[in-house]
């Protein structure tokens, strides 16, 4: 075996190990929240979870990548009020529908609602590129600017009010309450970030997401052209931001500016639970999947088993921390 | 070099006060040497709460012919934010001030600068500490909304004695004080009449409606026999009827939300809300911007010094022309 045969086991070896931490951890949280509250365990119990974490899966996997390539992306909650917003005003002040439509008629309006949602998140996305690439802006400010004006836009189109539009209400239930606590539009999300997986995994877009994030100059030496591939993520995480969008209006029947607001954070604390450093280079799919469920599990969770409220921040706090601490101790093993 | 420094801050000047001349929405009419401006500073431009006040506070403006200066941060309800946005008015020297502290103790020194200034000051929705200096404080009744929801609670269940009801509140933050303010109206009135309601639980939306629905469907996994929710505002109102509709529990569980968003409105109509509990912003607006001038021209006012404007419950038997009336209308 070559040394860097070696190497990519050992990778690989770590990665599972991370993995099956994360599924450890998951099973941990289900035991002791179904002892708290039996009726946790239930079809009931993950239909919410799931439900919840259709929304913020989609940004997760977008930060999946910025923060791979080593820069973050705050604007992703914003975007998905603005892209709510944006596509309920053109459902119902361009196409005609509003919250009569019928069910059985919504799925026209919405498919192209989800459209001009996607759209709106891949243009934000774009305005990241630009400040990052051409003014040389840090992305931690870059896309705190777009999140600001995004917020701003998202509340000027709807004068700060829900904008209810065209919807189905089935496509967001559970397909089966008592045995199927997938919903369509929770199925749907998966296929996506199934297929997203694969790019960062099998493809060369993730390749060059992990060579750009562990060391841009090696990569742009390697012949990568880092603008455009960065350009590239940005306009990636924008468009699943805007997917994010379409998916919280179907949730609400409406387009809502604050309905995103605090998710870039969920978004960021998913992928570090999930094991990606923040320092770029390191960061699984699987990982961001599974953080994104813990979060939810515990949000859930604490509901059920009536703990106030207010735990719920120190509890996903603990989480982060025990994660960074977890990565750190890893790389120091590794390094040995 | 001293005169580019000097044309430089007075283009300063002149670009911070075209800027906030561009953010006003008075008509500019023309500018008679004694006119009056009325400044009014409020929360955050992005809750309808001040959409609707906005509108009033327009009304009033040009019923009583004089300027208004609209401003506020579009989306922070902070001091922070607020207190260099009052300076920036002040600056521009409006006969009088209506301000919606978002602090009671932060916005103190903004009013006494004002007074010093000659300003005359209202308050509105909200108060600082110390009235001495505030000409008149209007606000809703939130102890008297919370009651009134609870009523509307106990008549959609048919209330019994002697039976358990099951019944959860959704708030915003643990520190909104008119959150709180509901919630203590809310349960007096349950402790007072309803002995037969519990409050299972309370959750926190944090200004996000989908987190609202959130909290809904893990409260409607735990209580299958839930019998009521009170969403005290409008984000939680949005979140919670939309739950329940995903869930197919539209009518089955009583919901009374707060606040009259359009588009909650109409699901009243559709048997989504059991009530919506309205206030009447413009109604606030309009009663502080007649008593500066009133007191602006005359040196006296007639209205009282603290001022409750009582909250509407809308609901299935409400007229047209009320809801018509009481409907939070967009401003563009």
């Amino acid at each position: 075996m070559t040394d860097s045969n070696q190497l990519v086991a050992k990778v690989r070896g770590l990665a599972t190990n991370q993995i099956s931490i994360l599924v450890g951890v998951l099973a941990v949280l289900t035991i002791v929240f179904t002892v708290l509250e039996p009726k946790f365990f239930s079809t009931a119990t993950a239909t919410n979870i799931l439900t919840d974490w259709g929304s913020v899966v989609l940004i997760a996997v977008g930060q999946t990548f910025v923060v791979i390539s080593g820069g973050i992306d705050l604007s992703v909650g914003a975007v998905i009020g603005l892209s709510g917003v944006v596509s309920a005003y053109f459902m119902v002040n361009i196409l005609g529908e509003s919250t009569k439509t019928a069910p059985e008629d919504a799925y026209i309006p919405l498919l192209l609602g989800a459209i001009v949602s996607v759209a709106v998140g891949v243009f934000v996305g774009y305005v990241n590129a630009i400040l990052i690439n051409k003014a040389k802006i840090v992305p931690f400010i870059a896309t705190l600017a777009t999140m600001g004006a995004a917020l701003g836009l998202s509340v000027i189109i709807s004068d700060g009010m829900p904008i209810g539009g065209p919807n189905d209400f089935k496509l967001i239930s559970a397909i089966d309450p008592k045995w199927m606590p997938f919903s369509v539009a929770v199925i749907i999300v998966a296929i996506v970030v199934a297929i997203i997986g694969l790019f960062l995994h099998k493809a060369k877009f993730g390749l060059y997401t992990y060579a750009i994030g562990s060391n841009a100059f090696a990569a742009r030496a390697a012949g990568i052209n880092v603008e455009r591939h960065i350009s590239k993520i940005y306009m990636l995480s924008g468009g699943l931001a805007g997917l994010a969008g379409i998916y919280v209006y179907m949730r609400l029947g409406a387009g809502s500016p604050s309905s995103g607001t605090g998710r870039e954070l969920d978004a960021i604390a998913a992928v570090v639970i999930g094991g990606a450093s923040l320092m770029g280079g390191i960061g699984r799919m699987w990982g961001t999947v599974l953080g994104t469920l813990i979060l939810f599990t515990v949000q859930s969770g604490l509901i059920m088993a009536g703990v106030a409220p207010d735990w719920k921040k120190v509890v996903v706090a603990v989480l982060i921390a025990a994660a960074v601490a977890a990565q750190t101790l890893q790389n120091r093993n590794g390094r040995k | 070099m001293k005169r580019s420094v000097r044309a430089l801050a007075s283009f300063g000047a002149l670009a911070a006060v075209s800027l906030v001349a561009a953010g006003c929405s008075a008509p500019a009419e023309e500018a008679a040497p004694e006119e009056i401006s009325i400044a009014f500073v409020m929360g955050a431009e992005s809750d309808p709460f001040f959409q609707a006040m906005k509108l009033g506070a327009e009304e009033e403006a040009a019923a009583q012919g004089v300027t208004l200066i609209w401003q506020g941060d579009p989306s922070n309800y902070s001091p922070e934010t607020q207190i260099p946005i009052v300076d920036t008015v002040l600056a521009q020297n409006p006969t009088g001030l209506v301000l919606i502290p978002t602090d009671p103790t932060a916005l103190q020194a903004s009013v006494a600068k004002a007074v010093a200034q000659g300003v005359v000051v209202a308050n509105v929705d909200t108060r600082v500490e110390d009235l001495t200096d505030v000409l008149t404080f209007i606000t809703g009744d939130n102890a008297d909304g919370g009651a009134r929801a609870a009523d509307a609670i106990a008549a959609k269940i048919g209330y019994t004695d002697g039976q358990k009801y099951e019944v959860v509140v959704g708030l915003t933050s643990p520190t909104a004080t008119t959150n709180v303010g509901r919630l203590d109206g809310f349960k007096a009135q349950v402790a007072a009449k309803y002995p037969g309601i519990e409050i299972k639980d309370v959750a926190y939306s944090e200004s996000n409606p989908e987190k609202a629905a959130t909290n809904v469907n893990n409260w409607l996994t735990k209580y299958p026999n839930l019998a009521g929710i009170f969403a005290i505002d409008g984000t939680n109102a949005s979140g919670a009827a939309a739950a329940l509709e995903a869930k197919g529990l539209v009518g089955k569980v009583a919901l009374v939300g707060y606040d009259a968003y359009p588009d909650n409105v109409a699901k009243i109509k559709s048997g989504i809300f059991t009530a919506l509990i309205a206030q009447d912003p413009a109604a606030e607006a309009r009663l502080a911007i007649k008593t500066l001038v009133e007191f602006i021209k005359t040196g006296k006012t007639s209205t009282a010094k603290e001022v409750v404007i009582p909250n509407v419950v809308l609901d299935a038997n409400t007229s047209e022309e009320d809801f018509a009336k009481y409907t939070y209308v967009a401003s563009n």
